[in-house]
């Protein structure tokens, strides 16, 4: 086994790794930037190198740093986590040749599952239901349209080079199919130059679940079921649960056995993820590969009891996948949430500064994946995802029930978190009946608010006991000599007994 | 000098008058400390209560029959309060005399950017009308889009970005007249 690792990453995924290192006796080598210094992270590993300026670029996407350090500290592996370098084939390829083991498949892979039309192209050859499209070179009207009927109403156009919806139209009616490709190649034109536009069905009600793979270096595949991926917001994932609420039996056998195929057909090493599309007739439709160790890993190891993290240590070392496809288990339900510091009243927008304290909940199968600890800087420069919230029950609605009590006991203070936003998911009849879609934030919470009826009594009531124990004679006095003329007055006295 | 139970027992029986500020709404509490109960008086109801810090900031109070559990901490000029999975941000309202800042500047701080990114999106042109939440600039910052929005009614008197610009934290992105 590696004697000791360069974890390329920060936050709660940096401690996850970090963690799973030290069960197996492997050194750890942190890196973190200069607002990164009090990090759990770099605390929890055994050693930790600063990496300087925190923009990304000049730090935790810094390649040629990164690979000096892990030269200089005789690391023999890198393990990216996810985001950053995770699916970067350079870095990769890079790691390789300077005799570090890249802790992830070949670059070869990350490339091929990168390139989202490749990719699909590929899986169409293995013969993997892929979502039907017109991804071809003709890009006059005449063509597109005569595509388009092929593929079928309502169908989307897409921006060849796009990405967060520009250029993207739905179209329902044939009638209005060219209009539609006409503006998509206006847009598409404008904002990213380049005006080659995609054909793809449109599905109803579309749900994204994914599952997880195992691959090792000698050929075996397996599969750990599913995740449910469909609560998102602005294509992120929020909430992420196993077993989906809408398989069965023969689909996740199907799936299964799709995703093992997949891998397969590329040659995929180490952990990854297949994603799928379903639609409300339960249809499957290949979407992209995750050549990276997911957020979401937990849910699976909640109810298949692997530990993903060790599996990749261990599939990177070259050691053969003990865990055989017929007896792995999927037991019980766990849901995963995304804390977030973001101002979900608000627009959503991020919210940085002081985290004064942070109190997690515990208690039986609740698991914090956590980045973060009471008097630390937020800063702005990353990803505003705080901790992980992971509980397992019985059942789908103990799950839930479990999630909003952990929800409830979470305090995270000083900066603004997703939290109360969660638990109003969590508490919406749609999503206990499990009718949930990737448009769920979109249909039920489309500019939504928190109550408006301002601060309960309670928390009234708590702050005055708590100002009440906490008042030095100094303000006492400072508060009774408050100018008279303030228009403060009438709440600028205080009255002390037997002094009045 | 004074010893600490001293000064307990020569300001242990107080009564103050507060008011705290939430979402520019202000409540005005009174609290009375005799022995060993709280009487806040809150809306022309009186609460009695017997509370204890169990561990620094975290309250056990017992209102009547009824247990409240909170949690609050102190930031640089706002109070944290922490009840049941949702934080309040409070903040005690200044007793000094000095004026309460009109809340219509601060509205403008909206048109700062939140984060270091890249603006990727500039939905208005100079002189454009715009009504209050309307979308004036899109802002990315890893993988996440933020979005600007005009805090009031007006017109775009000045975009300080133009696409691709890298944007820093606090930087003013668009000006808007006020109508």
């Amino acid at each position: 086994m590696f004697k000791k690792i360069l974890i390329a990453n920060r936050g709660e995924i940096a401690v996850r790794i970090i963690k799973a290192c030290q069960e197996l006796g492997i050194k750890t080598i942190a890196i973190y930037s200069d607002v990164d210094k009090k990090s759990p992270h770099v605390l929890l590993s055994d050693e930790s190198v600063c990496i300087g300026d925190p923009t990304p670029i000049e730090s935790y996407l810094n390649i040629p740093k990164i690979i000096n350090i892990a030269k200089e500290k005789n690391a023999e592996a890198i393990h990216p986590g996810y985001g950053f370098l995770a699916e970067n084939p350079d870095f990769a390829e890079t790691c390789n040749k300077a005799g570090i083991k890249f802790i992830g498949p070949s670059p070869k892979v990350i490339s091929l599952m990168g390139d989202k039309i490749a990719a699909k192209k590929t899986m169409e050859k293995a013969k993997i239901p892929v979502i039907p499209g017109y991804h071809g070179e003709k890009q006059d009207n005449e063509s597109l349209f005569k595509e388009g009927k092929k593929i079928g109403f309502p169908l989307l156009v897409k921006a060849a080079a796009g990405g967060g919806g520009k250029g993207m139209r739905i179209v329902h009616y044939e009638d209005s199919l060219i209009e539609s490709i006409e503006g998509s190649k206006r847009e598409s034109k404008s904002s990213f130059g380049d005006d080659t536009v995609f054909l793809e069905k449109y599905l109803d009600k579309p749900r994204h679940i994914e599952f997880q793979i195992l691959a090792d270096e000698k050929g075996n595949v397996i599969h750990l079921f599913e995740r449910e991926c469909s609560i998102q917001r602005r294509h992120q994932k929020i909430i992420e649960e196993s077993p989906s609420p809408v398989m069965n039996k023969k689909l996740r056998e199907e799936m299964g056995k799709s995703a093992v195929k997949a891998a397969k057909a590329v040659g995929y090493t180490n952990a990854g993820t297949v994603e799928f599309m379903v639609d409300k007739d339960l249809n499957y439709y290949f979407m992209e590969m995750n050549t990276r160790l997911q957020v979401e890993h937990p849910v699976t190891e909640m109810t298949t009891g692997v530990d993903l993290v060790k599996w990749q240590l261990l599939i990177a070392n070259g050691d053969e996948l003990t865990l055989k496809q017929n007896q792995l288990i999927q037991r019980g339900h766990a849901i995963e949430c995304r804390i977030y510091a973001e101002d979900a009243e608000n627009g959503f927008l991020p919210s940085v500064g002081m985290l004064k304290k942070v109190e997690e909940p515990s208690g039986p199968n609740i698991r914090v994946d956590t980045g973060i600890v009471s008097n630390i800087q937020i800063s702005p420069y990353y990803d505003p995802m705080l901790s992980k919230l992971i509980v397992l029950a019985e059942t789908r609605e103990d799950s839930i029930n479990k999630m909003i009590w952990a929800l409830s006991n979470y305090a995270i203070l000083g900066i603004t978190s997703n939290i109360p936003f969660l638990k109003k998911v969590f508490e919406h009849e749609e999503f206990k009946k499990g009718n949930i879609t990737t448009h769920f934030i979109d249909n039920h919470f489309k500019d939504w608010t928190i109550t408006k009826k301002g601060l309960p009594v309670d928390a009234i009531i708590a702050l005055a006991v708590y100002d009440s124990m906490h008042s030095k004679k100094e303000e006492i006095v400072r508060y009774k000599e408050a100018d008279p003329h303030s228009p403060w007055k009438h709440v600028g006295r205080w009255r002390v007994s037997g002094e009045m | 000098m004074e010893t600490c139970g001293k000064m307990e027992s020569k300001w242990g029986d107080v009564t103050m008058f507060v008011n705290y500020e939430h979402k520019n709404n202000v409540y005005g509490v009174t609290i009375e400390k005799r022995k060993n109960n709280y009487f806040v008086t809150y809306d022309n109801t009186e609460y009695k209560i017997s509370a204890e810090e169990i561990k620094p900031g975290h309250l056990k109070i017992n209102i009547g029959n009824r247990l409240l559990k909170a949690i609050v901490t102190e930031g640089e000029k706002e109070k944290f309060v922490f009840i049941d999975g949702n934080v309040y941000k409070v903040k005690p309202v200044e007793l000094t005399g000095r004026k309460k800042k009109s809340k219509k500047d601060s509205d403008e701080s909206d048109l700062d950017s939140p984060i270091s990114g890249k603006i990727v999106n500039i939905k208005v042109k100079k002189d454009d009308v715009v009504k209050k939440g309307d979308v004036l600039i899109v802002i990315e910052a890893m993988k996440m889009e933020y979005l600007i929005r005009s805090p009031y009614d007006g017109k775009v008197r000045k975009i300080n970005f133009k696409e691709n610009d890298q944007v820093e934290i606090g930087q003013t992105t668009v000006e808007i007249s006020k109508k």
